[in-house]
């Protein structure tokens, strides 16, 4: 038997190795723990060699393990059947319009988002979203993955993806500005708004 | 003619590349000559960079672990 170091991994194996991080990171965000993340990580690589056979070859690997990935997780929460109502993606479009205008006289143009003391924020504020939410978000802004990839790996259709990814947005937005507020990088509105 | 509700409602779509091309084209255009649409679009723009920033800073996988699924894979 070749030790392990001299073999040389299929296309599927670099495959499979090419996405360790890619899957890690959606992990870390659906179980919002490290132990739990790193075992989320190894139970979907597990299940993605004992099922290899299914995986269709020249199809996204990541995608796949995604798939893998949020149902092992589901299946540890139980919540496998959850589903929350389809919401109105324009009316997501027009809300985020509404929570700009607000920043008319103070940051238009998302200075705020550039500062570095946000950065902190940004990993809390994703974390304390809901899963649907929050898997959509990770999906899409953190894995670049389309919004059909996202709706094929979240088992849910195309409209949803598009209404959740808005309003994930908007909830995330709202969270970091109101902690730019109080951290004093961006001035409050007299009136209380934002 | 593009109106600005359409651009706005279809705003993270562009920003995603999920439209069609030549609906991007417009969008763009609109928004290059637009002093109404054009700051929301920089505003969406700059959260989505803050994300991708965050992305670069998050941890990887631990070594050991990373090891161990190698050795899992190419055995």
């Amino acid at each position: 038997m070749k030790p392990v170091a001299d073999v040389s991994p299929t296309a599927f194996e670099q495959e499979l190795l090419g996405a360790v991080s890619a899957v890690h990171r959606f992990a870390l965000h659906l179980a919002r723990d490290p132990v739990r993340a790193e075992d989320l990580l190894q139970e979907t690589y597990l299940r993605a060699l004992a099922h290899r056979a299914q995986y269709a070859s020249g199809t996204d690997c990541r995608a796949w393990l995604f798939t893998i990935c949020r149902n092992v997780f589901l299946k540890g929460e139980a919540r496998a059947d959850r589903e929350v109502a389809t919401d109105d993606a324009t009316l997501e479009a027009v809300a985020a319009a509404g929570l700009h205008a607000g920043l008319q006289g103070t940051d238009p143009l998302g200075a705020v988002f550039e500062q570095p003391e946000l950065a902190e924020a940004v990993e809390r504020a994703l974390t304390r979203l809901p899963e649907e939410y929050r898997s959509v978000v990770v999906m899409v802004d953190l894995e670049d993955q389309s919004y059909a990839a996202t709706a094929h790996v979240l088992g849910v259709a195309l409209g949803t993806v598009r209404s959740r990814l808005f309003r994930a947005r908007r909830l995330l937005q709202e969270d970091l500005l109101a902690f730019a507020q109080d951290a004093g990088l961006l001035e409050r509105r007299k009136d209380g708004a934002r | 003619m593009i109106s600005c509700r359409e651009v706005i409602e279809q705003l993270w779509d562009y920003l995603d590349g999920e439209l069609a091309p030549e609906r991007m084209e417009e969008i763009a255009a609109h928004l290059a000559e637009c002093a109404r649409c054009y700051p929301q679009y920089r505003f969406e723009f700059s959260f989505l960079e803050a994300f991708a920033r965050h992305r670069e800073k998050l941890p990887g996988p631990p070594q050991a672990l990373v090891e161990r699924l190698r050795l899992l894979i190419v055995t």
